[in-house]
C-alpha cells in the first residue's frame, strides 16, 4: 500500500512546508535577494543557492518547481501499482496545459524550443515537440497524442477544423473535463478512504472549473451550449447548477446560482459585490482547507494528491510574495497568500 | 519726446505682460506635467500588479511573453502626430511648429465607415493633406489652419463603436487564451489608461517646450 511513501509524505515532506512564521519573514523582505536568503534556510535553499543576482521572480518559481518535480519523481519511482497510476494521473493536468501551450505558441509563430522551456516539467512527454507540426486536432491526435495518456480524452475533440484561439480553448477545457471524469472513475475503483476523499477533492475541482469557465466566458463568443459542454459531469453543481450557470450573463448571476449551495455560500460571502477578483483567492483558501483535511485519515492515496497540490499552492504563494516585493507593493502581499496548515 | 517716452513705457509694459503670460503658461504646463507623471506611475503600478495577479491565478505558462503573437498584424491602436504650420498671432516659427499627439484607440486605419473613438485631435479624413505613414503606425499630417479651439473628442455611433472596441479588446487578449479571467481585462484597462496618460504627457511636454521658446523670444526682444 505504499507505507514508506505515505510516511515520507506525512512525516518529512509535510513538515517541510513553509509555516506562517516563514511567510511573515518573507513578506517583510525588501528585495528578491532577501527572499533567496530566507529560503536558503528551507528545503528550497539548495535549488536557489547557485542562482546569480539579480534574481527574477520567474527564476524563483522555476527552481521551487524543480524541487517539487524531484520529490514527485522520487515518489513515482518508489511506487507500485495502483499508486503509480494514481501518481501519474496527478500530472495529466499539466500535460494538457503543455499541449495547449505548444499548440498556441506554434499558432503565434513562436520557436518550439522557447515554448518547451516554458512547459511545466511534470507534464512533459517524449513526443511533445512534435506537436508543432499539427494544424488541426485530427493531426494533433494522429501524429502525437495517440501514444500519450491523453489519447482517450480526445474522442470528443477530434475535428478537422483549423486550430484557432477559441478552438484551442475549447480543446483545453474538453480535455480537462475528460481527464477529471476519468480520474474520478479511477479513484472510485480504488475504493475506501481514497475514493471518499478524492471524490470530494475532485468534485470541488470540477465545480471551481465550472465557475471559472462561466465567469471567463461572459461577454465572449462562447455560446451557452458550448459553455455547458465544458462543464464536468460530476460534482455538487451537476446537473442543475450547471444548467443555471450556463445561462449566466454576469458575475452577480453566478453568485446567485452558487449561493444556493451551502459549501459555496461561505466562499461567495467572503467576496463583496463588485469584488470578483477576490474570488480566486477564496477558492484557493477553501481548496487548501480540504487538502489539509485529507491528512486526517490514514492509509489512503489522497495524501499524495493533497501534498502535491499544497506544494503547488506554496509555490504560488512564493510567486505572489516575490512579485509584490519586486514591484514594491508589499501592502498587497496578503491579498493572495494562503497559509497552509 | 513725452510721446516717445510714453510709447516706450507702453511697449515695455506690453513686453512685461507677455513675459508674465509666457512664464505662467510654462509653470502651468510644468504643474500639469508633474501631475500626469504621477498618475502614469500610479496606473502602471496598478497594471503590473493586476497582471501579476492574473498570472498568479492562471499560471506562469499561460501569461508570459512566450505567447505573444509574432505573426504580422495591424496595430489596433495608433498615434497621430499633427504638426501645425499655420499662422499664429505671434508670427513665431517655433510656436507654429508645435507638434500635437492624438491617440486612436482600437480603431482601424483609413476606413471612414469603421467607427473609432478619438481621444483628441482630428480624424485622418479631416486633415487637409496626408504625408504618409511611418513603419511604426504613425500618420504625419499637415493642417492648414491652426485649430486651437482646445481639446475636443469626437464619438462616432456609440453602440457600433462599443461593440467594435469590445471585440478588439478581446482580440488583443486572445493570445493568452479565448477565456481569460477578469483580472487580465482589468490589467488591460490600467495599461490603456497609462497609454492615454503618455499621450497627454507628450502633448504637455510639447506645450512646455513651446512656452519655453516663447519665453526665450520675449527675453530676446526685451
Amino acid at each position: 500500500m505504499g507505507g514508506y511513501l505515505e510516511a515520507i509524505v506525512r512525516g518529512i515532506a509535510r513538515s517541510s512546508l513553509l509555516t506562517a512564521a516563514d511567510y511573515n519573514n518573507l513578506c517583510q523582505c525588501e528585495s528578491l535577494d532577501d527572499i533567496k536568503m530566507h529560503l536558503s534556510a528551507t528545503e528550497y535553499g539548495p535549488y536557489l543557492q547557485n542562482e546569480p543576482s539579480p534574481l527574477h521572480t520567474t527564476t524563483i518559481v522555476e527552481k521551487c518547481t524543480l524541487k517539487l518535480v524531484d520529490e514527485y519523481k522520487h515518489m513515482l519511482c518508489q511506487a507500485t501499482e495502483p499508486l503509480s497510476t494514481f501518481l501519474e494521473y496527478i500530472t495529466y493536468g499539466h500535460m494538457i496545459d503543455n499541449v495547449v501551450l505548444i499548440v498556441t505558441g506554434t499558432l503565434h509563430e513562436r520557436d518550439v524550443h522557447e515554448l518547451l522551456d516554458k512547459c511545466h516539467p511534470l507534464g512533459m512527454f517524449d513526443s511533445i515537440a512534435t506537436l508543432a507540426v499539427a494544424t488541426n486536432m485530427r493531426e494533433l491526435y494522429r501524429l502525437v497524442l495517440v501514444d500519450t495518456p491523453l489519447a482517450p480524452y480526445f474522442s470528443e475533440c477530434i475535428t478537422s477544423e483549423d486550430l484557432d484561439d477559441m478552438n484551442i480553448e475549447i480543446m483545453r477545457n474538453t480535455l480537462y473535463k475528460a481527464y477529471l471524469e476519468d480520474f474520478n472513475r479511477f479513484c472510485q475503483t480504488l475504493g475506501g478512504a481514497t475514493a471518499e476523499i478524492m471524490s470530494d477533492l475532485l468534485a470541488f475541482e470540477a465545480d471551481r472549473r465550472a465557475v471559472n469557465i462561466t465567469i471567463n466566458s461572459i461577454g465572449t463568443e462562447l455560446t451557452r451550449d458550448d459553455r455547458r459542454k465544458l462543464y464536468s459531469n460530476f460534482g455538487l453543481l451537476y446537473p442543475y447548477g450547471h444548467e443555471e450557470l450556463a445561462i449566466c450573463e454576469d458575475i452577480e448571476q453566478v453568485r446567485g446560482v452558487m449561493e444556493k449551495y451551502p459549501p459555496y455560500q461561505s466562499i461567495f460571502a467572503k467576496v463583496s459585490y463588485g469584488e470578483s477578483q477576490l474570488l480566486d483567492n477564496a477558492f484557493y483558501v477553501e481548496e487548501v482547507k480540504r487538502l489539509c483535511l485529507a491528512f486526517e485519515q490514514q492509509f489512503h492515496y489522497a495524501v499524495f494528491f493533497a501534498y502535491i497540490r499544497l506544494r503547488e499552492q506554496e509555490i504560488r504563494n512564493l510567486m505572489w510574495i516575490s512579485e509584490c516585493v519586486a514591484q514594491n507593493q508589499k501592502s498587497r502581499v496578503h491579498d493572495s497568500v494562503v497559509f497552509i496548515f | 519726446m513725452g510721446t516717445t517716452a510714453a510709447a516706450e513705457t507702453e511697449g515695455r509694459g506690453e513686453a512685461v505682460g507677455e513675459e508674465d503670460g509666457a512664464i505662467l503658461q510654462l509653470l502651468d504646463s510644468l504643474d500639469g506635467y508633474i501631475s500626469l507623471m504621477g498618475s502614469l506611475s500610479s496606473s502602471l503600478r496598478q497594471g503590473w500588479l493586476e497582471l501579476s495577479s492574473a498570472r498568479h491565478s492562471m499560471g506562469n505558462s499561460r501569461i508570459s511573453s512566450t505567447l505573444f503573437d509574432m505573426k504580422p498584424h495591424s496595430s489596433a491602436t495608433t498615434v497621430d502626430l499633427t504638426v501645425s504650420t499655420g499662422e499664429s498671432p505671434s508670427h513665431d516659427a517655433d510656436q507654429a511648429m508645435q507638434p500635437h499627439f492624438s491617440l486612436l484607440k482600437w480603431g482601424s486605419r483609413g476606413d471612414e465607415k469603421s467607427p473609432s473613438v478619438e481621444v483628441d485631435g482630428k480624424t485622418p479624413s479631416q486633415a487637409s493633406s496626408c504625408s504618409g505613414r511611418t513603419s511604426c503606425g504613425l500618420l504625419l499630417l499637415k493642417t492648414d489652419d491652426s485649430d486651437e479651439g482646445g481639446i475636443s473628442a469626437t464619438i462616432y455611433p456609440a453602440v457600433a463603436a462599443d461593440n467594435q472596441v469590445r471585440k478588439k479588446r478581446s482580440k488583443a487578449l486572445s493570445m493568452f487564451g479565448a477565456l481569460v479571467p477578469p483580472k487580465l481585462r482589468v490589467a488591460q484597462g490600467s495599461f490603456e489608461t497609462s497609454l492615454e496618460a503618455i499621450i497627454e504627457i507628450a502633448n504637455t511636454r510639447s506645450t512646455i517646450l513651446s512656452a519655453l521658446g516663447r519665453l526665450q523670444t520675449v527675453d530676446l526682444r526685451s
